[in-house]
């Protein structure tokens, strides 16, 4: 049987012309590219700060 | 000898490695080639769902396809189409923007965005719609289900192609057990949409078989009385219905144009020709009408005047015969009439005709008599 509160909760307000805007920022999803290019960043700064604690520890 | 063409990265268009990474965003081009191809193999899923009216199935699929690759214009402007068939405008704006955004050249989207802004009216439209669907929102929640109701009317009337105030308004009714009410609005969501999983599963729940279903989305939504029972309450009727069918017009002109673009896959669809059947039949009606009058007609009357004369000459020719065998008949007896006559009186006949007495005289006596006998 069809739980009429349970149901309405599934229907969320539409934006309006003028919220266009924030739909559209909102809306800026993120892709393969920008997970992989994520994570290559990471690595990268993962990789620079093992190279910069070497660098302190030789130096030492 | 030919120049190898040097390979561009298709994230930032910097060269490729020879290790096969980009040398400025140090991507893998393997990978981003996969989700490129993965991409568009979900736009083709998709595009065969919205040509086939299956747009919710539609929009998962090129939302897939925008998660492997977010500058798929391709996907975006048909994300963008099909949220446009759903009365969903607002959405299909904020996608056909980011597609301009990201290729403004030959893109589609442009042209979209540019038929858009030519009509203001249009977009005046479109937000009074979003206002009365979040009015009848909050009425439906604050259990004022008439008001809402009449809300869901009044901008279904200007939208009819907006699938989520259908979905809403059915719910009220299936909440104040007008069921039947509630499978008429449902049936028009499946007439948008096929397979729209929440009107399927209120069909469920209210009964209906899968059969059912599918014989239902068959049934024809024109004049089912749903939204003309609360004209008085409707404001934007006119301008609307120009909007509705200005809805089908664009989704049907620009389902042709992505049709003449994308690699034919199979026919979905038929095309109805019932709509016009009216005029078929009332064509074929005068057209038989004018035969009647202008051909047969004419023959029919000139085969029953010559006949007609065949029957006045065959008469006259028989008339004629008798009155000449009449004639001979008449002479006849006359004849046989003077014969007889002669053969009763042998004496008087002949030579011997009967005496003048026309000298005859009053007061004569018998002499006298006696001599004019004897001189005759």
């Amino acid at each position: 049987m069809i739980n009429f509160e349970e149901e309405l909760k599934r229907f969320q307000p539409i934006p309006e012309v003028n919220q266009a805007e924030d739909a559209i920022y909102s809306n800026d999803l993120k892709d393969i590219s920008d997970i992989v290019f994520q994570v290559t960043e990471e690595m990268k700064s993962a990789s620079e700060d093992v190279a910069n604690r070497m660098v302190g520890r030789v130096r030492r | 000898m030919a120049t190898k063409k040097p390979v561009l990265c298709p994230n930032c268009g910097a060269h490729i490695k020879k290790n096969g990474y980009c040398s400025a965003c140090h991507m893998p081009l393997p990978v981003l080639k996969k989700a490129f191809n993965t991409s568009d193999y979900y736009y083709n899923i998709g595009y065969d769902r919205a040509v086939a009216r299956d747009l919710s199935g539609a929009i998962d699929s090129l939302n897939i396809s925008l998660r492997y690759n977010k500058k798929n214009i391709m996907s975006r402007n048909l994300l963008g189409l099909v949220y446009y068939e759903m009365g969903e405008i607002v959405n299909a704006l904020s996608q056909w923007v980011m597609s301009v955004n990201y290729q403004l050249n030959g893109n589609l989207a442009s042209k979209y965005l540019k038929e858009l802004r030519q009509d203001p009216t249009l977009l005046a439209n479109v937000d009074q719609i979003a206002q009365k669907y979040n009015l009848a929102l909050s009425y439906a929640r604050s259990e004022d289900f008439d008001l809402s109701i009449i809300q869901l009317k009044s901008l279904l009337s200007a939208n009819p192609h907006f699938v989520k105030g259908y979905l809403l308004l059915a719910l009220l009714y299936i909440n104040s057990d007008n069921y039947e009410r509630a499978r008429t609005t449902l049936r028009r969501v499946l007439k948008i949409d096929k397979a729209n999983t929440l009107a399927i599963h209120y069909l469920h729940e209210m009964g209906d078989t899968d059969e059912n279903i599918i014989e239902m989305s068959k049934e024809s939504v024109e004049n089912d009385g749903l939204l003309d029972a609360d004209e008085e309450a409707i404001t934007l009727s006119t301008m609307g219905k120009k909007n509705g069918s200005r809805v089908k017009m664009f989704f049907g002109d620009l389902v042709e144009r992505y049709k003449a673009k994308a690699v034919s896959r199979g026919e979905y669809g038929e095309i109805s020709l019932a709509k016009y059947s009216g005029i078929y039949v009332l064509l074929g009606m005068v057209l038989g009408i004018f035969l009647l009058y202008f051909i047969v007609v004419p023959a029919q009357k000139r085969k029953i005047t010559d006949e007609k004369d065949k029957l006045i000459k065959s008469y006259s020719e028989e008339l004629a015969d008798k009155n000449a065998t009449i004639n001979s008949l008449t002479n006849d007896i006359a004849n046989l009439n003077a014969e007889l006559e002669a053969a009763n009186n042998p004496d008087t006949a002949g030579d011997n005709p009967l005496p003048d007495y026309s000298g005859i005289q009053n007061g004569m006596s018998d002499e006298d008599l006696q001599n004019m006998i004897n001189n005759e």
